[in-house]
């Protein structure tokens, strides 16, 4: 049975007046980014799938002609049948229900050629899509190394479309792909396979009743029959666009007939084409030499190296050592290397700052625009540095193949809290930012794992926390200079109270709210391999841009609006009775009204409006408490610090107490840990959980739990005298 | 929705599978001891990861070395290299090959 009986060429685009769009698809790590990258250069342009927290990341190739072709480097995926929402992106664009992505002219199909035989089942089903494809076949040096001799000839022959032999990783076979994608026309597809007698009549009345009843072309509806069939869930199939009421009742009749029959049809439909896949396998894979016993056959060098390192990278002991030793060099560098050129970046802001006031006069816009707009942005821009030293490591992990060795190694510790080792990468990405921490949730198949994960990625404390927790450590220790090892020891407590806290609520939430049976998970280490470190940077580069994205939009109206808000009303100017013009201001009045729900943790008003502040970017406290207690600017950093430290330890009540009390510092920085004040990371939890209820959740227990902490904290402190 | 996973078809493929000289008992993943290969016969648990499993060409008749771990277990399918946590690999039951080794 064959989806395309009679090839005919396909022209390249549809539509005459756009460029032609082109699919990459393939399993993941097969380097469908490097291949990505490759092909497009720095012409990529990277967002989000609307509804989804899916990276889209669409670039421009050129063909050999010059013409310009556009490239859509869809997520990884081991099936069209999706379990995670990354590869639902993927089904969905390649089958056309994305109004936001335009239905693909052509798919190129990356395989992994060391590993063909897994990697087909996905380039099969995307063949039953009737569409034009280009098969790669990438690591064709690696496959070689393993003893395996490709015959892209044969395979080209057998499928009917172009297939490119290629090593991405090292730019060959990129000039063949590129004339193949010139090619003004490409064949259709004409592999055969045979459905299991027992299903065909089923998948011949689903794909009348899918083009009668819900309005899908007969190749495209053959391909959701098969899927309705291959995944056991057709609500995940059907995703955005449920099926009809007479196909749902078909498909209905069908499985009940089979359930009396015990017929397995999922199970058969995949033993049915990876039968047609090893047939195929057969004959366009030659073995260098007889490979005996099929277990761990097409072992080569490069396997027996990863097979070495993992004996040490994945041991019991030394594999904990060689994971708690990148993670201390991870963090070192975030924390030491970055300070370099986040003092760059502050001279810089100072110095746009000086020049901008000169052009100013003085006024109302000039405060605006110094003290609202690049100050508020300067706050969070800072940042940038550590945000890219996190996301290189990041990079460099999952480029070498150590990132899912990672993930084994702690799936023990997160079995514990109910999740697997999946959930691990999120909450490590959540230490610089929990945006792209919540991001990389997608990868996570089972929706209550991911939610949970969501739900707690917040509590790892990100980088903007890292400032304030600074900031009241130098406030806390009474000598100028805090020494090295309390300040190390007392960040270790706070980000150990932070991923304490993670784990604790995610193992309550498994226990109680969302609890399910424990995941199972099935992971794929891929082979070492020696970074690709243009694919690091590119990857660094473009996550740094979107978080300078952020930082020029929402960061900026959120800071204006915060100025705007401590500074209007201005008080009536009466010298007899000056007032204080943030008491005065719209932030003042909050404050005071804030004040009750936090005066029994030991904060006043003035602390109150740094702690709404921190809602935009937490960071904004340390520029809060800098204009509330009035400390004068100065160019030079060290200055600038020391001043604030001493204008916190100056810091009275209302009686002549001190208000940055040690117990009150402690209990800002537990405040700071376990709070949710992070108003862009509550906008991506409701992007990406589909509604408010869960980023209001997020934001009651955490905020909750932080009050009631501090609460205890700071009455037990008191009543001990301190 | 949950299916049982000694399906007929499952069971013949398992029985067709042996050869003389191999043990007639299943064994679950995780108790294949570690270096020792064998050949997948039944998939148990959700629909969905037995789905995904065999999707993944880690299905019936499937061989597998499993090279070591206490849980999370490596294991190589193909020649590619995969990380079972415990419950997934008590959920695959192997026939432990006589003699195949890593």
């Amino acid at each position: 049975m064959s989806p395309a009986t009679s090839p005919s060429p396909v022209p390249a685009s549809s539509a005459a007046t756009r460029s032609p769009v082109y699919a990459l698809v393939g399993n993941p790590n097969a380097g469908k980014s490097t291949l990505f990258n490759a092909l497009t250069g720095l012409k990529q342009k990277v967002g989000n799938y609307p509804g989804v927290t899916v990276e889209r990341k669409v670039g421009t190739a050129y063909s050999q002609h010059g013409q310009a072709l556009t490239l859509i480097d869809l997520p990884g995926a081991y099936s069209l049948a999706a379990r995670s929402p990354d590869e639902a992106v993927t089904r969905d664009v390649l089958l056309g229900r994305r109004a936001d992505t335009p239905t693909p002219d052509r798919i190129v199909c990356i395989a992994d050629a060391t590993n063909l035989e897994r990697n087909l089942y996905l380039v099969h089903q995307i063949l039953d899509l009737g569409r034009p494809v280009i098969l790669v076949l990438n690591m064709m040096d690696l496959a070689a190394q393993a003893g395996l001799r490709i015959r892209a000839d044969r395979l080209e022959h057998e499928l009917g479309i172009p297939v490119i032999p290629c090593e991405a990783a090292h730019g060959k076979g990129i000039i063949e792909l590129k004339l193949a994608l010139s090619r003004h026309e490409l064949p259709l597809p004409r592999h055969a396979w045979t459905v299991p007698p027992a299903l065909a009549p089923a998948v011949s009345e689903l794909q009348a009743s899918l083009t009668d009843h819900d309005a899908k072309g007969p190749l495209v509806a053959r391909a959701e029959a098969l899927l309705l069939l291959t995944d056991p869930d057709p609500l995940r199939v059907s995703g955005s666009t449920p099926l009809s009421a007479p196909t749902q009742r078909l498909l209905e009749s069908w499985k009940t007939r089979w359930q009396g029959e015990g017929t397995d049809w999922s199970g058969e439909l995949v033993a049915a084409r990876y039968e047609a896949i090893g047939k195929l396998v057969a004959q366009v894979v030659v073995p260098a030499e007889a490979t005996a016993g099929a277990a761990g056959a097409g072992a080569g060098s490069a396997l027996a190296l990863s097979d070495r390192i993992d004996a040490v990278a994945t041991h019991p002991v030394w594999g904990w050592v060689i994971f708690l030793g990148i993670m201390a060099t991870m963090f070192l560098a975030i924390f030491t290397l970055a300070e370099i050129p986040m003092g760059w970046i502050e001279g810089l802001v100072g110095w746009t700052a000086e020049r901008v006031a000169a052009l100013i006069p003085p006024g109302a816009f000039h405060d605006l625009v110094i003290d609202g707009a690049i100050a508020g942005v300067e706050g969070v821009i800072i940042f940038l540095p550590q945000i890219l030293i996190l996301f290189f490591f990041i990079g460099l992990l999952e480029s070498t193949g150590y990132m899912a060795r990672a993930a084994f190694i702690m799936d023990r510790v997160m079995s514990k809290v109910g999740l697997n080792g999946k959930s691990f990468i999120p909450l490590l990405s959540s230490y610089a930012c929990a945006i792209p921490g919540v991001m990389a949730t997608r990868t996570i198949e089972e929706p209550k794992d991911r939610l949970v994960t969501i739900l707690v990625a917040p509590f790892m404390s990100c980088s903007a926390r890292l400032p304030v927790y600074l900031l009241l450590i130098a406030a806390l220790v009474s000598a100028n200079e805090v020494p090295l090892g309390t300040q190390v020891g007392l960040l270790l407590l706070l980000y150990s109270l932070g991923t304490g806290a993670a784990f604790f609520f995610a193992w309550l939430f498994k226990k109680t709210l969302l609890r399910g049976a424990p995941p199972l998970m099935i992971l794929e280490l891929p082979p070492y391999r020696l970074p690709r470190l243009r694919d690091v940077f590119f990857q660094m580069a473009e996550r740094g841009w979107v978080f300078v994205k952020r930082a020029g939009t929402v960061i900026l109206a959120l800071s204006l609006l915060l100025w705007f808000l401590a500074n209007h009303p201005k008080p009536p100017e009466d010298a007899a009775r000056p007032e204080d013009p943030l008491a005065h201001s719209y932030a003042g009045r909050v404050g005071r009204v804030v004040e009750p729900v936090i005066a029994p943790l030991g904060f006043d008003w003035r602390i109150g409006i740094g702690l709404l502040q921190s809602f935009a970017a937490r960071e904004v406290f340390n520029s809060s408490m800098s204009v509330i207690f009035s400390v004068e600017e100065s160019a030079d950093e060290e200055t600038g610090r020391a001043r604030l430290r001493e204008a916190l330890r100056a810091a009275e009540r209302p009686d002549g107490t001190r208000l940055f009390t040690p117990l009150v510092c402690l209990n800002l920085m537990v405040f700071y840990v376990f709070a949710m004040q992070c108003v862009a990371t509550l906008a991506v939890v409701r992007r990406e959980t589909g509604g408010w209820k869960w980023p209001l959740f997020q934001l009651g227990y955490m905020t909750g739990t932080a009050w009631l902490l501090c609460f205890v904290i700071y009455q037990v402190g008191r009543a001990l005298g301190f | 929705m949950l299916i049982a996973p000694e399906t007929q078809s499952q069971q013949a493929g398992c029985v067709i599978a042996l050869s003389p000289g191999q043990p007639a008992s299943s064994v679950p993943l995780c108790q294949l001891p570690a270096g020792a290969s064998g050949r997948v016969c039944a998939l148990r648990g959700e629909t969905a990861f037995c789905q995904r499993v065999r999707e993944m060409g880690f299905g019936e008749r499937a061989f597998v070395t499993k090279i070591g771990g206490r849980g999370p277990f490596l294991c190589v399918v193909n020649g590619c290299r995969l990380a079972l946590n415990h419950d997934a690999a008590a959920a695959i039951l192997v026939e432990p090959l006589a003699g195949a080794a890593a």
